[in-house]
């Protein structure tokens, strides 16, 4: 195997394990973990307080404790978190950092305090109205109090000068994370559907710098071979791309990522920081500058022309929509880009999918037809 | 003395004449904003701009029966079902423009509040942008702590005050503050008289059924910030008051032998149908976690305690207070039981339920019942599911008394 | 005599007993509401008992179509129903799960037989006798076979759709792929026996339970659940008709109180 593929190999075992990775990397790096629910939490002030930042993205659970709390019309993702908060899944974090940026969300923050009542549970409240400048004053009031939180679960005080390291890491992470994801658009045959997702998502449950390290290894790999040819190239866009066997299809049917809109990988380090301001400052204003994100208030939602560009510059063959079941805000976004993808004569498949999905038959047929109509 | 018309003859005219204002105001070449049912409307009526209830003009479409069109028309341009039906049917009638329960104006601008919700956002940023136009948004942190922190104050005033430069430049004048003021006080006036009315529920018997409280929630939304408010809502109050006086109970043909809480919004297309069910079997819903929400004080012309008021609802609560604030209404309301819609609607309320059912139950003994439901699209009621699971509560509430009576 | 008649959604139940609550006979036939079903079980029962309509001297009516069954002096629902036929037949029960062809139910009951509280499925066929039904038109079994059938499983599958209708094509696709008959069928339970545990997690499960319904007849369903559950299941001697008995000493103890 080719020093590639092995790094490769070793960052898609890390994500696949995300328990075993998280041991792993608490036991190497002495930190206590800090578990962060879904969209996204400032896991640079975690990190500065000399703790490691844990993503916690639902899995493929079976429902039984989580039916206390909630209906089964209920978002899959965080109904799987609630079933392994509440079965001890998480025990090994110190603390889980709940936001609130969906309906769904505030109901957690209602009810977590119940079902995991030995965890402790941080709200991290982020404003959704970016036109307003108040929403930065807002935002790093929040940060401080965070911070606070954060050093006291580790007794180790972030200080600026921790604060501007970790930022700094975080920001190397982002820039590597970006270009990562286009060489994987532009060598879909070494990086395919499932290895790409499962590097990305090793990152939520390794120590920054270790991971980051290893991306700009395989970037570096990635640089000096030449470009692959995929059957298909398409863009994903949604939550998440899972489960497994759903991205296996994408691998099966030749068909590779050229670029991403989900909220769980692209969304998150899309966002180039502002280069002057306070850390907190240059913080909130990567949530301020988000565009295409549909937790956040957005004036004349810039998302179909993001996605329509999107196609163009990966030279994508088409869309692929990442529906899950239940998630309010993406079924309200999706039939106004919808309309203009369609516009753009660009090719786009609707996929529902949940991540407690054992039998992917319909999906099967779905993408195939999808590959031999965009071929 | 002159012959006084009646609060619900003056809810009917007032109504209409809500709805007819806005569309003569839009062909006068007025500007019209659509708004979320708990937002700052002062601002918008002391600036004297028009301005619809999107969930409500949903609402009255969903009790004709009306919403199955607008729902289809939705869902044949991409909209989820899982998705609130008010934003599926508004969103529809927003291409559509026509219907026969009421019509409204196009906007000229949207004012949002995530109060409400988080939908409230996603629904109205598609609105704004199908109609080019531009929409201010109140968003309302979630509060995990008890009480409303600082700075969610500043920053729901500073929004605040951007809504009042964005409306004035709509409205082509300044904010006359004392206008403001006034307004404020009104609103204030009308909230109180609005708790007054609806504290009286609390008699036995109560003064009025509970049904009966739901009508009186479109003008709580649409009329609350003018003097027609005060009228209605002071009208409304002498007459139960007159009730309680003269021991007049719910209905005249049955007696008020149970009386609940009703848990979310009502199921509009079946709203006879839920109340014949529940008054067949003397129960009275006395109550609701729902209208307490328009009762909005707060010091007049201060407006970060306008902004404390408007960032604190229930919705947007703990769950100790919400615990809180539901025992409060058990007790103070002496209900037997607690009737939960779970609304498929409302995602927001729905997921808090359960806990707050088992709370309820294990502080006072409250029984509970949950009914599947939505507020305006019918597919998602059974009335054979509804009328077993209220009989089940009847029949649960008789067993209370009976441990009441012989004491085991 | 007095009589106690269920009629449920695909199948209706009817029960007598003498003024000493002793059981005189009892009966059980796949016609639910809307059928001819429904009443021809009351015939059926009075007739293999030979007891005269004007000999029974109260009679209540119980579950889904028990509003539009006429010739019953009451009707009460089918929760309290079950509480009252488990508590004459298993007395000391204090969760019921019942699992019916349209619903399934959990009801808890205080040591008189009445219930505390209750939980019902969502309007979906989830984790009911309906969903098995399907199943075993899927899997070309008749619905009795299926308890043999997933008794053999060595190796179950997982059925993780919770919607019936994802369910059946997700359950095609396990076929397609060379899954063994039994092995879906153990799935099946165990799926349906997840959804009603979740619903008892919501309102709390005290031992002694009780599994009633004609799903009960079904004893590797009642294993899944006990598994799902981690606790024993009694099952009464007829589990279909336990609505029907407890119509029956419902129509006992109201006679002449009303």
């Amino acid at each position: 195997m080719s020093q590639v593929q092995d790094l490769i190999g070793a960052l898609s075992g890390a994500g696949k394990n995300p328990k075993e990775t998280v041991l792993d990397e608490m036991k190497r790096t002495g930190k206590k973990a800090v578990g962060c629910f879904p969209i996204y939490v400032p896991e640079e002030i975690i990190h500065a307080a000399g703790l490691l930042p844990v993503g916690l993205w639902g899995g493929n659970t079976e429902f039984k404790e989580a039916d206390k709390y909630f209906q089964s019309f209920c978002c899959s993702i965080m109904r799987a978190n609630v079933e392994q908060g509440i079965r001890g899944t998480y025990d090994m974090l110190s603390a889980v950092v709940i936001t609130s940026y969906c309906d769904t969300l505030r109901a957690v923050l209602v009810n977590w305090p119940v079902a995991v009542p030995n965890m402790k549970t941080i709200p991290m409240i982020l404003p959704q109205n970016r036109i307003e400048p108040a929403a930065v004053e807002f935002m790093l009031e929040k940060f401080e109090i965070f911070r606070g939180e954060m050093e006291s679960i580790s007794g180790i005080k972030a200080t600026e000068s921790m604060l501007e390291e970790s930022f700094g890491l975080y920001e190397r992470y982002r820039a590597a994370m970006r270009d990562f994801t286009e060489l994987a658009g532009t060598h879909p045959k070494t990086v395919n559907a499932v290895d790409r997702h499962y590097v990305i998502k090793a990152g939520y449950f390794m120590d920054k710098e270790a991971y980051t390290e290893k991306i700009e290894q395989i970037n570096t790999c990635l640089k000096g071979m030449p470009d692959e040819k995929a059957g298909a190239k398409v863009v994903l866009t949604g939550l998440l791309a899972e489960p497994e066997n759903f991205l296996e299809l994408l691998a099966e049917n030749g068909i590779g990522v050229a670029a991403d809109d989900l909220a769980q990988e692209s969304r998150q380090f899309r966002t180039k920081s502002r280069p002057d301001g306070s850390v907190f400052e240059r913080i909130a204003y990567r949530y301020m500058d988000l565009r295409g994100c549909t937790f956040f208030y957005e004036e004349m939602k810039a998302r179909g022309q993001m996605l329509i560009d999107m196609v163009k510059q990966s030279g994508a063959d088409g869309i692929l929509v990442c529906m899950y079941k239940f998630c309010d805000p993406e079924e309200f976004d999706y039939p106004v880009y919808k309309k203009e993808v369609e516009a753009a004569q660009i090719p786009m498949l609707y996929l529902e999918i949940e991540q407690q999905m054992d039998s992917v038959e319909q999906l099967r047929t779905r993408i195939q037809s999808f590959k031999e109509m965009i071929m | 003395m002159d012959k006084k018309i009646s609060s619900k003859k003056m809810l009917k005219e007032m109504m209409a004449e809500h709805y007819s204002d806005a569309l003569k105001r839009k062909a006068e070449g007025k500007p019209v904003v659509w708004a979320t049912s708990i937002i700052p409307q002062e601002l918008m009526e002391a600036l004297d701009i028009a301005v619809v209830y999107p969930e409500n003009h949903a609402a009255a479409i969903g009790a004709r029966k009306d919403a199955p069109v607008f729902i289809n028309h939705a869902e044949a341009n991409g909209y989820s079902v899982d998705i609130c039906s008010y934003a599926r049917v508004n969103m529809a009638y927003a291409d559509i423009l026509e219907s026969e329960a009421e019509n409204i104006p196009i906007p000229d601008m949207i004012l949002s509040g995530s109060n409400i919700c988080c939908t409230a956002i996603k629904w109205y940023e598609n609105i704004a942008k199908k109609f080019n136009i531009p929409m201010v948004l109140i968003d309302s942190p979630f509060n995990m702590s008890y009480d409303v922190s600082a700075e969610s104050v500043k920053y729901i005033r500073k929004q605040i005050e951007n809504a009042i430069t964005q409306l004035e430049k709509l409205a082509g004048r300044k904010m006359d503050y004392d206008r403001l003021k006034e307004v404020m006080k009104v609103s204030n006036e009308n909230a109180i008289w609005w708790k007054k009315a609806t504290d009286l529920l609390a008699n036995k018997p109560s003064p009025t059924n509970g049904f009966d409280m739901f009508n009186y929630m479109a003008p709580i939304v649409c009329l609350r910030g003018n003097e027609k408010g005060t009228r209605l809502f002071k009208t409304w109050y002498e007459e139960l008051q007159a009730n309680v006086d003269n021991g007049v109970g719910p209905w005249q043909d049955q007696e008020e032998k149970y009386r609940v809480l009703w848990d979310g919004i009502a199921c509009w297309p079946y709203l006879k149908d839920t109340y014949v069910k529940l008054k067949s079997n003397g129960i009275n819903v006395v109550t609701s976690t729902y209208p307490e929400s328009w009762t909005l004080l707060y010091e007049v012309g201060d407006l970060d305690s306008m902004a404390r008021a408007y960032g604190g609802l229930y919705v947007l609560r703990s769950i100790d207070y919400i615990t809180d604030r539901l025992s409060a209404l058990a007790t103070g309301f002496k209900v037997d039981g607690i009737v939960f819609h779970s609304n498929r609607s409302c995602k927001g309320m729905d997921f808090k339920q359960f806990e707050i059912a088992r709370r309820l139950e294990s502080k006072f003994g409250v029984k509970y019942v949950f009914f599947d439901g939505d507020q305006t699209d019918p597919s998602t009621f059974s009335l054979a599911q509804y009328e077993t699971r209220i009989q089940a509560l009847v029949e649960m509430m008789e067993g209370n008394r009976q441990r009441e009576v012989h004491g085991i | 005599m007095f009589l106690g008649v269920d009629i449920g959604s695909s199948s209706s139940k009817a029960v007598l007993i003498n003024p000493l609550g002793e059981i005189v006979g009892q009966k059980a036939i796949q016609m639910g509401t809307g059928t001819v079903g429904a009443k021809s079980v009351e015939q059926a029962l009075l007739e293999e008992t030979g007891v005269k309509r004007s000999d029974v001297l109260f009679a209540v009516v119980t579950g889904y179509g028990r509003m539009t069954y006429p010739g019953c002096d009451l009707q009460i629902t089918e929760i309290s129903c079950h509480a009252a036929g488990v508590c004459f037949s298993l007395p000391g029960t204090r969760t019921i799960v019942d699992i019916g062809g349209q619903d399934a139910k959990v009801i808890r009951v205080d040591q008189a037989g009445r219930v505390v509280n209750f939980g019902m499925n969502e309007k979906c066929a989830a984790g009911t006798g309906r969903f098995l039904e399907v199943m075993a038109r899927v899997l070309g079994c008749r619905i009795g076979e299926l308890s043999a059938l997933a008794g053999k499983s060595q190796n179950t599958v997982k059925i993780s759709s919770v919607c019936t209708v994802f369910a059946e094509s997700e359950v095609i696709s396990q076929l397609a792929a060379g899954a063994k008959i039994e092995d879906v069928a153990k799935g099946a339970h165990n799926s349906v026996a997840t959804r009603v545990a979740g619903m008892c997690n919501r309102i709390g499960v005290e031992e002694a339970v009780a599994m009633t319904g004609g799903v009960a007849l079904n004893q590797d369903m009642v294993k899944s659940m006990a598994a799902a559950l981690s606790v024993p299941i009694c099952v009464p001697e007829s589990p279909q008709t336990i609505g029907a008995l407890g119509a029956a000493h419902f129509a006992r103890e109201k006679y002449g109180r009303l």
